[in-house]
């Protein structure tokens, strides 16, 4: 699985133990239509962890910005993967209060599936 | 711009061409402006998420077809109050679909009486929507949820005006 570099984002990906797979998101995700770019990249990360019986983790605690697009991108990513079975982590920093607001709101879609959850960094 | 830290006012106005790396280079640099100025990071970055929201709609949803002139005007203004009024003004007639969705937009964020809660029922019926089908609309829903703002738009004469006011208190 190749990293992703799109203008200002750049999304690191790393298999770890069990395999997990770890995104760590950094930089800017400003693009004009976000979902053009991560929707294929997406479905190759799910591809692949699905190929492995694994899990995904999406790590934002370093990323500078996101755009509102980017947002409904990982709402569909969320469904995606509960779709597929696959389980989906997603950690933020809790201290900055934007990632706080962004984040927290999608709780609306925790479920008891274990399906999707959200983290502290 | 200007800016007098004795009553912390700060006034932004300018007329800028409408390309799309200009939202980032706006959106840093009102952010880079008034971290310099107030020490509320918070707030700061607010802001600069709020003017960053409206830009993408003009660029995405302004009439740049029929115009004269690919500008559009970002204003940011404090006075001596806690709110920041960040507006945006760009090409739209009255009779374009973009118009009446984004009043529509406006209107149903309102309707909610918080607006996270109009925030959370928008996500919901982004998750429950076909892909692709139809522009999101979830900046305007953020600015107001995350932002903590009133939202207001004015169109007439062939131009839309965006009006977001961050209560920073």
């Amino acid at each position: 699985m190749d990293n992703l570099h799109s203008g200002d984002l750049t999304i690191e990906v790393a298999e770890g133990p069990d395999a997990v797979f770890r995104c760590t998101w950094k930089g800017k995700s400003n693009e004009r239509n976000p979902p053009e770019i991560l929707k294929p990249w997406f479905e190759k990360l799910l591809a692949a962890a699905g190929a492995k019986l694994g899990s995904i983790e999406m790590h934002f605690d370093k990323i500078e910005h996101f755009n509102s697009s980017t947002i409904t991108a990982l709402i569909r990513l969320i469904q995606n993967c509960r779709k597929t079975n696959i389980k989906l982590v997603m950690v933020y920093d809790q201290t900055l209060k934007w990632q706080r607001l962004s984040f927290d709101a999608l709780r609306v879609f925790e479920k008891n599936d274990d399906l999707f959850h959200l983290r502290f960094a | 711009m200007s800016a007098n830290a004795d009553d912390l006012g700060f006034s932004i106005d300018m007329t800028v061409r409408n390309e799309w790396r200009n939202v980032d280079l706006l959106r840093t640099s009102v952010q880079n402006c008034f971290t310099a100025v107030f020490a509320d990071v918070d707030g700061c970055h607010a802001i600069a998420m709020v003017t960053g929201e409206l830009l993408e709609n003009a660029l995405k949803y302004g009439d740049w077809v029929s115009g004269d002139r690919a500008m559009f005007r970002l204003r940011v203004h404090r006075s001596s109050s806690s709110i920041v009024e960040v507006s945006v003004q760009n090409p739209l007639k009255e009779s374009d679909v973009n118009a009446m969705n984004l009043l529509k937009a406006i209107e149903e964020i309102s309707s909610y009486p918080k607006p996270e809660q109009a925030y959370r029922a928008r996500m919901l019926q982004i998750a429950q929507s076909e892909e692709d089908t139809s522009p999101s609309r979830l900046g305007l829903v953020r600015i107001a949820f995350e932002g903590n703002c009133r939202i207001a738009a004015k169109i007439e004469n062939g131009t839309v005006t965006v009006t977001a006011a961050l209560d920073l208190t």
